[in-house]
């Protein structure tokens, strides 16, 4: 590591450094440091801060829910079209948020696919529900948890199933008591990262789900409305999601980078 | 590619990527030396009529360019100031004209066009909706436009002034960030209403609009003004003369907007 690093390199990470960093800078320079308790207490705050984490930790339960099986299935299972299913889970987190909402609008809207039997049958409506915040959440973070999850399941070697086996355990103990511990670190790595991109979305919600205090309206969605009266506000309130999405990065950094 | 040039390519897009409007949309690039490229700031809801101005005005006026940016105008306004690059800035209300003629300063203001409120229902309208009162009706699904966005203030002062807020607010199941997307909740039969312009749907077949008579109706008022320091204030002021003169006002209407009053 003590060797020298051609300057143009130094030069560009620099830049990229740099890059990253202004705008966090820009928001830390700029917030209103005088009033920002009392703007993250005011009662428009307070009721986005709350939904944000109802919401971001229900479609993080929902998530692990239906995503730790189907990262399993695509671990283990051997299937046609695997590569099909793996590629489709993932394309939320390639998609834009926007299309991802018109999407679930096709799909779970009062007059989708599956939504407009929904309502008819059931007398569910998502849109404009806490729920529906939490099914945009969730359809954007699912793909967090599928990923970490299976490079868990693939790193395990298949000998301690069969162990677990040949000694009697059936199927579904192997899977609670020997494979599911195993891969601890890795499911709770994709939970905590899907949390926290279940925290900050903006496009699918406000889409799928619109925009009212309480009800749908999380602090990304506060931000953005706060923005349109009160630059500071919205400031402030930006500072609460880089501050959250910096304790995540930090208490994950051996995930992510590989390194202490 | 040498790493010097690699890093001039990169600082470029940086600097290009800091410079360009969030949603422009360029009526032309490349304009040769000899010609003036103009960019106007305006709210979105002139979109459709000010893209024909625009490209009216270029053929009226050889080495001009008119580049757009669209947008709320409460937005643009904070644009205008932090950015310096808009040379005209036409908005949906006054307030946000009045904030863009404190920073960094405005010309030849003038008011051009006016607009009315609607209420806009899907084409089967399911509520049953035929007048402002009926959107107090319970179960009614609303969107406006947010607070702060003019296309909502408006609502939210229409639905004062005719001592309908205590009725209708509470049927509001979404603010929007704008009014096209006030349309495209109720065109996609989502919500059962929504409160918009009548230039929003003047050219809008999937959805269903409701007149609001005039005296319950509030008017908006939409100026016009060259934004101070523009590097091409002549161009900037021919630009708006074009839109405040007969010519603007004829297409503007065709897009339903009212004339300014008084």
């Amino acid at each position: 590591m003590h060797r020298r690093l051609p300057l143009s390199f130094v030069v560009l990470g620099v830049i990229g450094a740099a890059f990253v960093a202004l705008p966090v800078v820009g928001l830390a320079l700029r917030a209103p440091w005088g009033r920002i308790v009392e703007i993250l207490t005011g009662p428009g705050a307070r009721t986005a801060l709350r939904l944000s984490l109802e919401v971001s930790l229900l479609a993080t339960l929902c998530s692990v829910v239906f995503g730790v099986p189907l990262a399993w299935i695509l671990a283990r299972g051997r299937f046609r079209g695997r590569a099909v299913v793996r590629a489709l889970v993932i394309l939320p987190l390639v998609l834009p948020p926007v299309v991802a909402g018109v999407g679930l609008l096709q799909a779970l809207g009062r007059r989708g696919i599956v939504g407009s039997w929904l309502e008819r049958v059931a007398g569910i409506q998502l849109t404009f529900t806490t729920a529906g915040a939490v099914v945009a959440a969730t359809f954007v973070s699912i793909p967090l948890v599928v990923l970490s999850a299976e490079a868990g399941f693939r790193s395990l070697d298949p000998r301690f199933e069969r162990a677990a086996a040949v000694l009697g355990a059936k199927p579904g103990y192997t899977l609670r008591r020997v494979v599911l511990p195993m891969v601890a670190p890795q499911l709770v790595a994709g939970a905590v990262l899907a949390w926290a991109r279940a925290l900050g979305e903006f496009g699918a919600t406000i889409t799928f789900a619109g925009n009212l205090e309480g009800r749908t309206q999380t602090v990304p969605l506060a931000v953005f409305q706060t923005l349109q009266t009160d630059q500071e506000g919205a400031i402030a309130l930006s500072l609460v999601l880089v501050l959250l999405s910096i304790c995540v990065l930090v208490a994950l950094r051996d995930r992510i980078t590989g390194t202490g | 590619m040498k790493p010097k040039a690699l890093v001039a390519v990169l600082l470029a897009t940086l600097v290009l990527a800091a410079c360009s409007p969030s949603s422009s949309t360029s009526a032309s690039t490349n304009g040769s030396a000899a010609s003036t490229e103009l960019t106007v700031f305006a709210a979105s809801s002139l979109t459709s009529a000010f893209n024909e101005i625009g490209s009216d005005f270029e053929g009226a006026n050889p080495g001009a360019t008119v580049t757009f940016n669209y947008g709320s105008s409460t937005d643009l306004a904070t644009q205008i100031a932090s950015e310096g690059t808009a040379d005209v800035f036409a908005s949906a209300s006054g307030t946000a004209m009045d904030t863009a003629g404190k920073d960094p300063g405005v010309e030849d203001r003038a008011d051009f066009a006016t607009n009315q409120l609607v209420i806009v229902t899907p084409t089967d309208d399911p509520a049953c909706i035929s007048s402002l009162e009926d959107l107090g009706t319970p179960g009614v699904q609303l969107v406006l436009g947010a607070e702060g966005v003019p296309v909502g203030d408006y609502a939210r002062q229409m639905l004062e002034q005719d001592g309908l807020t205590k009725q209708v607010m509470p049927n509001v199941v979404s603010n929007e960030p704008d009014d096209a997307s006030v349309v495209a909740k109720v065109k996609s039969g989502e919500a059962d209403a929504g409160i918009v312009y009548t230039s929003d749907i003047a050219s809008n077949a999937d959805v269903r609009g409701v007149t609001i008579p005039t005296k319950q109706n509030v008017i908006a008022t939409y100026p016009v003004a060259v934004v101070a320091g523009s590097s091409n204030a002549d161009v900037a002021s021919s630009f708006v003369a074009y839109v405040t003169g007969s010519h603007g006002e004829a297409t503007l209407k065709r897009y339903g907007f009212g004339p300014p009053s008084g």
